[in-house]
């Protein structure tokens, strides 16, 4: 929100407070000062045009006028016509910089010298108008400009929620004057100034139909009134504030919502069927052109202002065309009322349309801030556009609004803050916000918060009051601490306990990503990993509707995104949640959430590279699961979604399932537009770090060990696994390891048939194995490895 | 048959010319073997002499054989010295040649962020405390002190599942499931997880980020120790020259409410480019826990208070890298990620 520096100058004085330290002030209050612009105007000068003449020469229209600037005349040359002699403007002399830039020269344009510059609005910065000289009410040639219009500053503040009453210039004056220790020029509250008759709740009949929507509802007759355009400085202000002006009327409106913070309306009281104003929700089928030249259709959750026969403004809104203030208007109903907050935003939302009025009345207005508002403006009304203003308005209120009041342990402020403030300074502080404070006999005080702060309610909000205005930079940090008999111990998080994996898959290559959890769901769906996936509804675009049920698909877009790029060779992982709508009749219920491990490498090109990826993928999930501690698991040959139906197995932790690991199936590769071949993990964290265990140290061994490696040849189906179990099965006791380390087919192994060579370790722990003790047992595994898989042995 | 003492000569002066240790063995060899050594065969003949040479003979040739060993002894260190002084040439690699690549992935920046983040506030005490994304209104809003139709919503536009479920527009719903859990105060824990927030995707903000949230409960807590948290936290991640400046602001669910700002690590404070000239920079909010946000958590106001604090980690990781676009974090582009 825009606030003018020399506008909050009406209501504290800020003599010897510049713009730069008043945004300090506000900013150390809460109301932050995002940006502060200053337009500096004391080069300008005020000059009286004592003649105007078209340029002889020239071919494009130029004007030339003999500027009085007090102590002397200047010939200046202008392309606007609107300088006529007599005229008061703002002159911009050889070597100066005016506002928006521009340099001034000294010039001889086709003959005729130009010592100078007649500024428009749009030079000053004090308007978006070029078309013609600014044109001054007042001022003196040869006086600085500064004399009729003070150098303007505009701070672009950002106003928290809670205090709506700041969205105008009356209360960001309060909270500086408050920061100052300066008082208030104004009351809140203006005096009436309503002496004509009739009486106005005569003139125009007001019913409110739905109080929950509408607590309260001025309005308030003036007659007579000349609409034309408004003075100067009512015109400069709006601008600053970012607001176009349009009548004196309408203007003012503007002006007080500026101001007050109070949104008010003015309808053209003769278009108004009936005299009558009701407040209502819509019907069905209604619709009403707005100010903005839009027809709007309305549904009933939305209220209305209507007269006898239809809806002549969106409550809280946009004010109607139809009803809207014109030059040839005499009669003026001037609305302040308060509306619901919550469906003022639901209509503006609906619509699509914040205007300065809703962004307001959805934050919760006071009522009685629409009086203050209804009074200042009647006033100004009769002041810059003549009009009658008449006694006792109809003023339909039946929410009233309670006041409250708060039982301060005043002692609070110290315990909050952990420093002494001074109870006079802090009943001060209050009293300079418009709190009433009243001490007690035991020391308590009763607060009761001005009617303009309804975010005030507990003792707690008094205390950020003092504090604020005392300074928290006064308060010194400390750390906190005290003799404790009650505490929780210290545990490793589960991200630390993870980082050990992470430290595995950061050896092996492996780079860590964090992926958005929210992805395309029909992507999910062509993956058909959408079963137990949760659609959000209301996503922001179609490749961010659906929670991920699998790490997979992000982490293979990774690989297509960092190819693209020109990065072959991907390693990519991922630690994090995935999302399982829980099924049957819980499906409202929280999703589960499992952690998860998710890993992609680049696989090469073809079906052996894939294959050695696939082992190398088995080695980094040993690495990662013995790290985190977890008990040995096994690998089951398995199917699953987006895997390779031969290249996949289901990897187990005792009899539970953890998840797979395997290459991905080629329609997943090709899916994400990718060639070449991807192994993949993923797997439950969760059941990993329950299992995990601690290390136990195991004593080394004494006597040597005898190393043998056997190659088995059997057919093409007969698993490693299995051949493994075998061996270690009637190796008995003194096989202390067995690995198989390779595979071959070829010349010496039969067609259909594969060699497994074993690495085979012999050792007993209580003496040395002989090369016949170790024969023997060999001869006893070939035996088996025979019977149970018809193998042969290649030496 | 030679002398001893003649053997001896023959020797070393034989270890003098020797040039590699080659002729050393051969010369140790030749004179020292056990069988048929020039010393040993001295005194293969003993038994022939005289008792009373015998005696001198062996004392000679036991002396003959220490020198000569002594000899080979020092040749040999005499040799090793002079080939360890040449190595600096006869070995000399070139050491500006690069090592082959480790080829070892990288762990996130925002991994490793929040970690930094945890280890200086476990220093502190804090535990760390986790909660599910999906939560429900109560939990997210309600329990925090933002009913149906705050104002304040605003500030939290969410994604919904159903009426009730929605994405957690930030961690403070662990706040309040952590408060019910342990239910007697001290708490103190932090809550580093993923948040969402309807946000359309752009440089500052995205759809989805990551938040640490800080909760203090115990007895007689004040502004002034959050304001130390606060410091010592930015202080031990920053550096100590760091300062910390809290701002009055509104969340529904503190009461006071505070921003709090950062001293700008280029200007030193003193108002640049970077940081918009304020001299300052945003971190994140603060307050001292509301009430009735104690009370949703089953803590009585009464007998505790708290203080509590958020930030996004990717802001804290922006600050301290460099980083000037927030999309990189979760883009994937591995030229972005092997920078950390």
């Amino acid at each position: 929100m825009k606030i003018s520096y020399e506008w909050i100058g009406d209501f504290v004085d800020l003599d010897g407070v510049t713009p730069k330290e008043a945004a300090e002030v506000l900013t150390r209050l809460g109301i932050e000062v995002e940006s502060l612009t200053v337009i500096d105007l004391s080069q300008i000068i005020v000059g009286k045009v004592l003649e105007q003449k078209p340029h002889p020469k020239s071919k494009t229209k130029l004007w030339i006028h003999q500027v009085d600037l007090g102590t002397r005349t200047e010939q200046i040359i202008a392309g606007a016509d609107n300088a006529v002699p007599g005229s008061l403007v703002p002159v911009a002399l050889p070597g100066t910089t005016v506002p928006n830039g521009k340099v001034v020269k000294d010039l001889n344009i086709a003959g005729y010298s130009a010592k100078g510059m007649l500024c428009s609005a749009e030079e000053l910065l004090l308007g978006d108008d070029h078309s013609g000289i600014l044109i001054l009410d007042s001022g003196r040639p040869g006086d600085p400009l500064t004399t009729v219009i003070p150098s303007q500053a505009t701070m672009d503040v950002e106003v928290t929620s809670n205090r709506p009453d700041c969205m105008g210039h009356l209360g960001v004056a309060r909270e500086l004057a408050a920061g100052l220790d300066r008082p208030m020029k104004v009351d809140f509250m203006p005096a009436f100034t309503g002496k004509s008759e009739p009486a106005g709740r005569d003139m125009v009949k007001v019913s409110i139909d739905d109080a929950d929507l509408c607590s309260r509802y001025i309005g308030g007759v003036i007659t007579g009134v000349k609409v034309g355009t408004s003075p100067d400085w009512v015109q400069r202000r709006l601008r600053a504030c970012g607001v176009r002006p349009i009548n004196n009327i309408v203007d003012i409106t503007n002006y007080v919502l500026l101001e007050y913070a109070q949104p008010l309306h003015a309808f053209d009281r003769a278009k108004l069927s009936g005299g009558e104003v009701h407040v209502r929700r819509a019907r069905a089928g209604e619709k009403l052109l707005c100010l903005d030249g839009v027809e709007r259709e309305l549904t009933p959750e939305m209220l209305v202002i209507a007269d006898a026969d239809k809806p002549v403004a969106i409550a809280g809104v946009i004010g109607g065309e139809e009803t809207a203030v014109t030059d040839a208007t005499a009669d003026v109903l001037l609305e302040a009322a308060t509306f619901n907050g919550p469906n003022v935003r639901q209509t503006a939302r609906a619509f699509g349309l914040r205007t300065e009025a809703s962004a307001r009345f959805e934050k919760g207005l006071p009522a009685e801030l629409a009086l203050a508002g209804a009074r200042r403006a009647a006033a100004l009304i009769a002041e810059l556009a003549g009009g009658a203003v008449h006694r006792e308005w109809a003023d339909v209120y039946p929410r009233p609004q309670e006041p409250v009041r708060i039982r301060l342990k005043p002692w609070l402020v110290d315990e909050v803050l952990g420093i002494h403030v001074p109870l006079e300074d802090s009943e001060a502080i209050l009293i300079r916000l418009g709190f009433h404070v009243r001490i007690l006999g035991d020391g308590e005080w009763d607060v009761l918060p001005p009617v303009f702060r309804l975010d005030v309610s507990i003792p707690e909000d008094l205390v950020e009051e003092v504090g604020r205005v005392w300074g928290y930079d006064r308060v010194p940090p400390t750390l906190p601490g005290r003799r404790r008999d009650r505490w929780t111990p210290s545990i490793p998080s589960m991200g630390r306990r993870l980082d050990a994996a992470r430290q595995v898959l950061a050896g092996a290559g492996f780079t860590e990503t964090w992926n958005p959890a929210l992805v395309s769901g029909r992507m999910l769906e062509q993956l058909r990993v959408g079963a137990r996936a949760l659609g959000v509804s209301n996503p922001l675009s179609d490749d961010m509707d659906t929670l991920r049920t699998s790490l997979l698909p992000s982490l293979v877009n990774v690989v297509a995104l960092n190819r693209d790029r020109g990065r072959m060779g991907v390693k990519v992982y991922e630690i994090a949640a995935v999302f399982l709508a829980r099924v049957g009749d819980k499906t409202t219920q929280q999703p589960e959430e499992p952690q998860r491990l998710g890993a992609v490498t680049d696989a090469g090109a073809t079906a052996e590279s894939g294959r050695e990826a696939f082992y190398a993928m088995k080695s980094v999930l040993d690495g990662c699961v013995r790290e985190l501690g977890a008990p040995a698991y096994s690998y089951r040959r398995a199917s699953a979604e987006m895997f390779h139906p031969g290249r996949c197995a289901a990897v187990f932790l005792e009899a539970r399932q953890l998840g797979y690991i395997g290459e991905l199936h080629p329609f997943v590769v090709a899916n994400a537009g990718l060639e070449g071949r991807l192994v993949a993990i993923e797997i439950d964290l969760d059941p990993v770090l329950a299992t995990a265990e601690i290390r136990r140290g195991q004593p080394l061994p004494r006597f040597p060990a005898i190393e043998r490696d056997l190659a088995v040849v059997v057919e093409e189906h007969v698993a490693a696994g299995a051949l493994l179990a075998t061996i270690k099965e009637a190796g008995r006791d003194i096989l202390e390891r067995s690995r198989p380390f390779d595979e071959y087919r070829g010349a010496q192994v039969p067609d259909g048939h594969k060699s497994v060579a074993f690495a085979l370790t012999f050792r007993s722990p209580e003496r040395t194995l002989t090369d016949a003790e170790v024969d023997n047992v060999m001869g006893e595994i070939k035996l088996a490895l025979e019977k149970k898989h018809s193998a042969r042995f290649r030496e | 048959m030679s002398d001893p003492q003649e053997l001896t000569q023959e020797a070393l002066a034989a270890i003098a010319r020797a040039q590699t240790e080659n002729e050393l063995a051969a010369i140790e060899v030749d004179y020292l073997r056990r069988k048929n050594g020039r010393i040993s065969s001295l005194l293969s003949d003993i038994g022939k002499l005289p008792p009373e040479e015998r005696a001198a003979l062996g004392q000679a040739a036991n002396e003959a054989k220490r020198v000569i060993e002594a000899a080979l002894a020092a040749k040999r260190h005499e040799l090793e010295e002079a080939r360890l002084a040449d190595i600096a040439e006869t070995e000399a690699i070139d050491i500006t040649f690069p090592g082959a690549p480790l080829g070892r992935g990288h762990i996130h920046v925002l991994t490793q962020v929040q970690r930094q983040i945890e280890t200086v506030l476990e220093s502190l005490g804090y535990q760390v405390e986790l909660g599910p994304e999906v939560e429900t209104e109560w939990y997210n809003f309600e329990a925090l002190n933002i009913p149906p139709g705050h104002p304040a919503r605003e500030n939290w536009d969410s994604f919904y599942f159903t009426p009730d479920l929605l994405l957690r527009a930030h961690t403070s719903p662990v706040q309040i499931r952590a408060m019910q859990r342990i239910k007697e105060p001290p708490i103190y824990i932090i809550t580093p997880g993923r948040c969402y927030r309807r946000d359309a995707p752009e440089a500052t903000r995205l759809p989805y980020f990551s938040q640490v949230e800080g909760l203090a409960v115990d007895k007689a807590l004040t502004v002034g120790d959050m304001k130390g948290t606060l410091l010592y936290m930015i202080q031990s991640l920053y550096g100590e020259e760091r300062k910390v400046r809290v701002r009055p602001s509104y969340f529904p669910f503190t009461e006071p409410s505070f921003e709090f700002d950062v001293t700008c690590g280029i200007c030193a404070g003193a108002g640049c480019k970077s940081c918009r000239h304020k001299g300052w920079l945003e971190v994140g909010g603060c307050g001292m826990v509301h009430p009735q946000v104690l009370r949703n958590g089953g803590i009585d106001p009464e007998k505790w208070n708290g203080y509590a604090w958020g930030f996004g980690i990717e802001r804290m990781a922006m600050l301290k890298h460099d980083v000037d676009d927030i999309r990189l974090f979760y883009e994937s582009d591995l030229r972005f990620l092997e920078q950390f």
